[in-house]
């Protein structure tokens, strides 16, 4: 089925329009963002449980953003009467005024940005899903993450909870310029157990995800496909050992890959940071920053993952950019005002947390392209190292391009096979070209993660996906 | 809105509910170097409503928790409730009550600031950073709201607060032969404090200038660890969130009121105490999200816990009497001075990639941006390599200082060593 356009936006549309007509007497740009999202979260737990209507990413409100003498301003805002825009529009050019007011007198003075061109463009896009959250069956979901709670406490050991998470959202975003009109409507959603265990003085944690550009129906099948391998990561991390600090021959597994494409090449080129000399990435375009077996990709129509959108928040179409083309860096990614600034088209990646926010440039899909090699002969190949598996966090440093990351746990190889000994949890830091270049060989098989959210610096979450395949690269571990 | 949700709810078969309804003015302005990038206005209006509904036999009492959008009609509001009423009879949780009318501690009068009043004093504030011809300010950006929150539940509690909020994000830039850095800081605080700003960032453009020199961080194996900057936060966090009633009510927390965190202690033994109000916190709110009073409580002891608290479904299953969900917290200082803290060769960390400390675990993960290595009279800038370990083995013998500085809503030592650091080198 299509997931249906909300009928809320659809009844206030005409009076945004209004509204648009009005301010564009003041200003001489004006775009509308308008949000209705809505959806669930469910945690089911042996200790705790609750029901909310609500996830990281619902919201219902508006965002105005308006230009005048080179400067761009923005209103947010979520009590709107459609049948009166003429109230809202004096309100918004009073607020903005008193700021002006309060600039002026200390002086400031604005960045000199271009005009944002706006061709006249029409989009409608209802995505396929085979539920909506709304109208999910409650008592059945709950049913079943119980369920798979109660599975969990009886078939693990050493447990203290057995959780089982289920977040359904269905998206609907309104974009309005003059001459513009997109609107779409697409339903995410993720699962995810988590298990949490003691042992002699010591307490693990271990977490497996489903995520996708689905309804509910993913939830159908957690207890079958994560359940087993989350009540074996934890027994893992309870008897993992502590890494001897070194440099090490590492393979990355699918999700610290898609942590490493997101910490090194995702925040690395996003380019609001070149605008303010923030990053490395701008003095090396068309240069060498990876080995020859490292291509990857970034953009919402890579991937039918939680971030899988028709349009950004300011209304520039999905895309899909080749970050890196066989080690060789070639563009980033880009917000339509950064865009302008740099003189360069965007690229489809400028988001908010939500409509009480800022658009910055950020991540959708980043994505590592796959090799040609397997996952044993990587092994094989390796005399003293670790399978990285799980990650926990990581963090950007495009300025100098240090990296961080934090992973579950490590599996120890020697002499070209995996010995049992399980490492936790592990930091791989490094200098991201140093990383990138020594990557030697690439599996065929890859995976898109899209649980959990993303900052920038420490604020600003939004979702994101990330992944890849198998990598073999030299690493610092501690 | 408020009387229609409040009303709706009393006509309902919910057995309890609580409505929080916020009003939030913001001021947002972005700056790349001193060129305004763009300002914004916030004003919205939210609604969070739970709703409680016992089972039949009394034993059980679930929950169902979400946002009414301020533009719902009746119909949607209507709607939107039955369906978390639903929702809440479908949770199993085991029985408790909420919150009643209780006395509370009465917020040091102040008059309302506009955020207009306070983004110009942040405006001011920054205009007089000491920056040079090669430490400067690269980007910043200003966020001042203003807030409303009005709580009321079924049992009676009706409660008002207003409070000013500010955060500010600054990332310096040093520069020197070509070669750029850059260090990222971020403030939180009620308003503008224009002295402590200033300060603060001073010493981040002096860091700035030594990352210029850093050399990369040796491969030390072991060493002691001294923290003087904000990633100390994340340390006495781990305390923090072990004393936490849900966390003890999980089993995430093992400690027991009356047996010390850590055995056989031999460094300083921590106080760690819940208050009201601290000076010009973003948290000095006389009741907690769930109305209940806000009060000076000792959670730990000379290293004893005192007093798990927390919210009121966590604290009701400890069989907790006084509890309620801390805003502001106080770390007493230690035995000895900062200066007597540094002796010996240690490694100062100032700026992080991002420092953490994984509240269930213990493990402390950081990747060094810039540290200083006191090795015998000399001391060297540093950057690269990681920093990990476990708070459960340092809590034995952290030592910290009799001196004490503030974070927004926690005051802690301003000075912190842990033994025996795992030190990962970049060398």
């Amino acid at each position: 089925m299509k997931a249906p356009f909300s009928p809320y936006l659809a009844e206030i549309a005409p009076g945004l329009k209004k509204l648009v007509s009005l301010l564009r007497r003041r200003y001489d740009y004006v775009s509308v963002l308008s949000t209705d999202s809505k959806g669930f979260s469910v945690s089911i737990g042996q200790r705790s449980k609750s029901v909310r209507n609500e996830t990281m990413t619902t919201e219902r409100g508006t965002v105005v953003r308006v230009y005048l003498g080179g400067l761009y301003s923005e209103a947010s805002f979520n009590v709107f009467d459609p049948a009166h825009p003429e109230e809202t529009c004096r309100r918004l050019i009073n607020r903005l005024e008193r700021q002006m007011k309060v600039l002026e007198a200390a002086g400031i003075k604005p960045y000199e940005t271009g005009l944002l061109p706006d061709e006249p463009e029409t989009i409608f896009q209802e995505m396929e899903t085979e539920r909506l959250p709304e109208e999910e069956d409650m008592s059945a979901l709950i049913d079943r993450l119980s369920a798979l709670s109660d599975r969990g406490m009886a078939e693990g050991e050493n447990l203290l909870d057995c959780t089982a998470r289920a977040q359904s959202t269905h998206v609907c975003k309104l974009f309005l310029t003059e001459h513009r009109d997109l609107r779409q409507s697409y339903v995410y959603s993720e699962g995810a157990v988590a298990l949490v265990g003691a042992l002699e003085g010591r307490t693990e944690m271990a977490y497996e995800g489903v995520s996708g550009r689905k309804g509910p129906e993913i939830f159908d099948r957690m207890e079958e496909d994560v359940l087993p391998g989350v009540l074996q990561s934890l027994q893992e991390l309870l008897h993992a050992e502590s890494v001897e600090p070194g440099e090490y021959d590492v393979i990355t597994s699918p999700d610290v890959t898609g942590l490493i494409a997101h910490e090194a090449f995702g925040h690395g080129v996003e380019m609001d940071m070149f605008v303010k000399h923030r990053a490395l990435g701008a003095e090396y375009l068309g240069k060498r920053v990876g080995s020859d077996l490292v291509t990857m990709h970034e953009g919402a129509l890579c991937a039918d993952s939680v971030t899988g959108y028709a349009f950004d928040d300011e209304g520039t179409p999905a895309g899909d950019v080749t970050e890196i083309d066989r080690g060789i860096l070639k563009t980033g990614i880009c917000d339509a005002l950064s865009a302008l600034r740099l003189g360069i088209a965007p690229t489809g990646n400028g988001k908010r947390e939500n409509f009480e926010h800022k658009v910055y440039t950020r991540m959708t899909n980043t994505l590592f392209d796959s090799g040609s090699d397997t996952l044993d002969s990587m092994i094989a190949s390796i005399r003293h190292g670790y399978l990285l598996k799980g990650m926990h966090s990581g963090m950007e440093d495009p300025k100098h391009w240090g990296i961080q990351c934090i992973v579950e746990k490590g599996y120890e190889i020697r002499d070209g096979r995996l010995t049992g000994k399980v490492v936790a949890p592990v930091v791989l830091t490094g200098y991201v070209p140093d990383l990138l270049g020594s990557i030697s060989m690439v599996s065929t098989d890859r995976c898109v993660f899209g649980n959990g959210g993303c900052g920038k610096g420490h604020k600003e979450w939004v979702k994101v996906a990330d992944g890849g395949p198998y990598l073999k690269a030299k690493a610092r571990l501690g | 809105m408020l009387n229609q949700i409040i009303n709706l709810l009393k006509a309902s078969p919910a057995d309890a509910w609580e409505v929080t309804e916020t009003v939030r003015d913001g001021w947002e302005f972005y700056f790349i170097r001193h060129a305004l990038d763009q300002n914004r206005v916030v004003h919205v209006e939210h609604y969070q409503v739970k709703v409680f509904c016992r089972s039949e036999d009394g034993k059980y009492l679930g929950s169902a928790a979400g946002e009414i959008p301020p533009t719902a009609d009746e119909a949607e509001v209507e709607r939107l409730l039955r369906q978390m009423i639903l929702a809440a009879g479908l949770v199993r949780n085991p029985v408790y009550t909420l919150n009643a009318p209780e006395p509370r501690e009465k917020k040091p009068a102040a008059a309302p600031i506009h955020p207009g009043d306070i983004s110009a004093a942040f405006f001011s504030a920054l205009q007089q950073v000491p920056e040079t011809e090669t430490e400067d300010l690269n980007s910043v950006e200003v966020f001042v709201s203003s807030l409303q929150k009005h709580f009321v539940n079924s049992e009676g509690i009706d409660v008002l607060s207003e409070y000013p909020s500010s955060m500010v994000e600054a990332v310096v830039n040093a520069r020197k032969d070509g070669h750029e850095i850059e260090l990222y800081r971020m403030y939180t605080s009620g308003t503008c404090d224009a002295e402590q700003l200033k300060r603060d960032l001073s010493e981040v453009l002096s860091f700035g200038h030594a990352r210029l020199q850093a050399v990369p961080t040796p491969a030390l194996q072991k060493a002691d660890v001294l923290f003087s900057t904000d990633a100390a936060r994340e340390i006495y966090g781990w305390y923090i969130d072990r004393m936490n009633a849900a966390y003890k009510h999980m089993k995430y927390s093992d400690w027991e009121i009356g047996r010390p965190v850590a055995e056989n202690a031999e460094g300083d033994l921590l106080t760690l105490t819940a208050v009201p109000f601290l000076p010009n916190s973003s948290r000095n709110f006389s009741f907690d999200a769930e109305g209940a009073p806000i009060r000076e409580t000792v959670q730990i002891e000379d290293n004893i816990p005192r007093n798990f608290l927390g919210s009121r479904q966590y604290s009701q299953y400890l069989g907790l009497k006084q509890s309620f969900q801390p805003s502001n917290l106080k770390v007493s200082g230690g035995s000895g001075s900062a200066e007597s803290l540094r002796h010996g060769d240690y490694l100062e960390p100032v700026e992080f990639s991002d420092f953490q400390v994984n509240p269930l675990t213990g493990d402390i993960a950081g990747e060094i941006r810039l540290a200083f290595w006191h090795h015998g009279d000399e001391v060297t800038p540093v950057t690269g390599g990681s920093v990990s370990g476990n708070m459960k083995q340092f809590a034995r013998t952290i030592r910290f200082s009799r001196e004490t500085r503030q974070y927004d809503w926690l005051e802690i030592p301003s000075v912190t060593r842990l033994k025996d650091v795992t030190i990962t080198g970049a060398e």
